[in-house]
């Protein structure tokens, strides 16, 4: 439908985006995101000729955007802006109308088909009931919708929206991605996007930029990856799967990160959720990390496949294999510090704790934050097993705080 | 909706038109000297405009030859030169707000008038006025082509740099302008009267070149459904298929063709390009396809007005003056409303 090849383009001489190359399929939404500066909108800007490209091409159904007359180009391509600023005060019908300027010779006037199309363009973006108001006296959503339908009068093979809901309220946000997602077969749509869950709830297919150039292409779930995002913005988040539609919702993780703790390798042991906050901070702290003991059913376990932290996992009930005993052990012993957070020991995973022996006890540290401590289900019942631990004089902590600095000792040494 | 404000659309055109026929007429016979209608319309309407096409002479139809001479060697060229200037600066004032989608521009803001000043005040001092109305037109269009050449870069003239630059240069002009007035000497009154602005030595001669005003009036009409797509914005405008920079280049070309006509007949006469479009606007709405026609109709009918006032009853004073001295503070009274609303 649409290529993109090798495509090049800056301001003043100088490249903004470089060899940028992918593809839309008729019908498809595929959404551009990447940080700011990573070159989103200048490549929305290159396709659109409004900048001229210094390299490659773009094709349109097999023919070059350039060969375009920019009224035939205006009949094939519509672009909705992130703002349209409105000085004066035309009515919604007479802006919606304005689409239908690239069918029309100059001294032609519109006639019923021309209004039946704008009509109906109304009418999809629901702004129908609008039609005889000015559009300096409308909302912000309204106008961004009378916009849509001013884009659909064009009847455009391709739409180009760049950042298109970013100043808009959450409720506005979502409709209007849904009447340009709801456009159906006939109308390939991309879209800049600010938002990354509103990208990934919405495209089909994403494409992630930085620096000027294309990092990954695919589906929400392909792209939208904790890498992805520790790599290109930056940012340490928790990417979930929406309960409800099955695309990735990201949640990025912001709170206390020590800046000091970069490159320590931490093991974790914890079940139960008392790691997984652990877990989030650590990553950020730019530590490696990596958890278990672990069963699939705990949402520790969860929290450590999010965040990509390599986990050893046994199934609930099934006994330790020696290759997953070895596996854990190698990464006891390759840690320069194990975290054992307070949590029910029972049979399934006093092995965890029976693992943390000899020498590794010189690098444990036992987190036991305010409300949380060991319970025994064990047969013996009576806490017996931290006694060992207790004799090597492993550090208790209680505060995150105070865990911080016993790993800093224990990195350092 | 569509039909009810087509019928307000043919409505207000014809109340205009009539209203500028109404007062074109009572120009003739308003002045220093009053001439009855009967005077100066012949009984044998039809036949003297016969006579006139075929280029014989219409003296014989006329029963009061002074009459005659006063009203169709001295007024009507005045009167049609008014309405020519005022419908000029009202389209070039048009033409300007939608490209800088600012109601607040008029035709001088990109240095029209400042370079037909510096034109004008030039051939005062250096060559005793000869060639004026040909030096302030060639200074008009001049600097309304040195602000475009100057904005212009890798094919591109943003409208804000137009602006800016327009201001710059508009500055530049006016201060050989105040050198130029500073030297001047004897000839310094008609400098000063001549930025007034007024039609009191305006020949036949003044009339057949204000022609191409309408000429150009047509022009802008028939681009009128493109300036209401550049009038939203020049990104927006690619996107629907406007060759931008081709059309502002004609937009430009054609209201600085109109404003440097009327600068060379009339001296740079204020308000007039800034105020009718404006209320014009209020009243028809943005639509240019509107918006031009009737400006250009209310334009004419201002200056007319203006100008009979002047002649009749205040003894020549520039009509610049009247045009500022009214559109100041009706121009304030509509900007209070505004921010009321």
């Amino acid at each position: 439908m649409i290529d993109i090849d090798d495509l090049c383009a800056g301001y003043g001489g100088e490249d903004i985006i470089r060899e940028i190359t992918f593809g839309a399929e008729k019908g498809e939404f595929i959404g551009i995101i990447g940080p700011n500066g990573s070159g989103k909108t200048t490549l929305l800007k290159a396709i659109s000729r409004v900048l001229e490209t210094s390299g490659g091409v773009v094709t349109l159904e097999g023919r070059a955007l350039s060969d375009f007359g920019q009224k035939e180009l205006a009949r094939k391509m519509s672009v909705v802006p992130q703002e349209t600023a409105m000085n004066f005060s035309y009515t919604v019908a007479d802006i919606v109308m304005m689409g239908r300027f690239p069918y029309k010779e100059r001294f032609a006037k519109e006639d019923a088909e021309d209004y039946r199309i704008v009509r109906e363009a109304m009418e999809v973006t629901n702004v129908a009931h609008l039609a005889d108001r000015a559009v300096t006296d409308i909302s912000g959503g309204e106008r961004q919708r009378v916009i849509i339908a001013r884009a659909l009068a064009q009847q455009p093979k391709v739409l180009l929206l760049d950042e298109a809901t970013a100043h808009l309220d959450i409720n506005h946000q979502v409709e209007i991605l849904s009447i340009v997602r709801d456009l159906g077969d006939t109308v390939t749509k991309i879209g800049v996007f600010h938002d990354l869950n509103l990208a990934a709830e919405f495209c089909d297919r994403i494409v992630l930029m930085a620096e000027g150039r294309v990092r990954a292409i695919g589906t929400p779930a392909e792209v939208l990856t904790v890498e992805h995002l520790q790599n290109e913005y930056g940012i340490t988040a928790m990417v979930q799967t929406n309960p409800v539609t099955g695309r990735p919702l990201i949640m990025p993780l912001s709170e206390g990160v020590p800046s000091d703790l970069q490159g320590a390798r931490i093991h974790i042991i914890s079940g139960g959720g008392t790691g997984a906050g652990l877990m989030y901070t650590l990553v950020a702290a730019g530590c490696t990390l990596s958890a278990g003991v672990l069963s699939p059913m705990d949402s520790d376990y969860a929290a450590a496949l999010r965040l990509g932290i390599p986990c050893i996992t046994v199934p609930a009930f099934a006994p330790i294999t020696n290759a997953v005993s070895d596996a854990f052990e190698t990464y006891l012993d390759e840690a320069d510090a194990i975290i054992l957070t307070a949590m029910p020991i029972g049979i399934g995973n006093l092995l965890n704790v029976h693992a943390v022996s000899g020498s590794r006890r010189s690098r444990l540290v036992l987190y036991q934050p305010p409300g949380e401590e060991f319970t025994d289900y064990t047969e013996a019942g009576d806490m017996s097993f931290l006694a060992p631990i207790r004799d090597a004089k492993c550090p208790v902590v209680s505060s995150r705080h105070g865990l911080y600095k016993a790993i800093r000792s224990l990195v350092k040494t | 909706m569509a039909e009810i404000s087509r019928v307000r659309t043919v409505s207000i055109i014809t109340f205009l038109i009539a209203l500028l026929i109404g007062a074109f007429v009572l120009a003739l016979s308003l002045g220093p000297t009053t001439v009855p209608f009967s005077e100066f319309i012949p009984d044998d309407l039809l036949g003297m405009l016969g006579t006139l096409v075929t280029g014989g002479d219409i003296a014989e139809f006329f029963p009061d030859q002074t009459s005659y001479l006063i009203v169709y060697s001295i007024r009507l060229p005045r009167v049609i030169a008014a309405v020519l200037v005022g419908a000029g600066l009202a389209a070039a004032g048009c033409a300007m707000q939608g490209l800088f989608r600012n109601s607040m521009a008029d035709p001088y803001i990109i240095g029209t008038s400042s370079g037909g000043a510096f034109g004008a005040a030039f051939t005062i001092v250096f060559m005793g006025g000869l060639f004026l109305p040909v030096f302030a037109f060639f200074g008009a269009i001049g600097s309304t082509f040195l602000v475009y050449a100057i904005a212009t870069r890798h094919g591109r003239a943003p409208v804000e740099t137009l602006l800016l630059t327009g201001i710059a240069i508009s500055m530049f002009f006016s201060s050989i302008l105040s050198f130029l007035m500073y030297s001047a000497g004897n000839s310094l009154h008609q400098i000063v009267f001549w930025l007034m602005g007024g039609l009191w030595n305006v020949s036949w001669n003044d009339v057949w070149l204000g022609l191409l005003i309408p000429v150009c009036g047509i022009l802008l009409i028939a681009l009128a459904r493109d300036l209401n797509i550049l009038s939203l914005g020049e990104e927006d405008a690619l996107h629907l298929g406007v060759n931008v920079e081709q059309f502002k280049r004609i937009l430009l070309f054609l209201s600085s063709a109109v404003t440097a006509v009327a600068v060379s007949i009339a001296g740079s006469i204020g308000f007039i390009g800034l105020i009718t479009p404006h209320v014009i606007r209020l009243i028809v709405g943005p639509d240019h396809r509107i918006l031009f026609p009737a400006s250009m109709l209310a334009g004419g009918l201002f200056l007319l007005t203006a100008d009979t006032i002047t002649r009749s009853f205040l003894g020549e004073m520039p009509v610049g003056v009247i045009t500022s001295f009214v559109g100041a503070p009706f121009f304030i009274m509509l900007l209070r409303r505004r921010m009321q609303a």
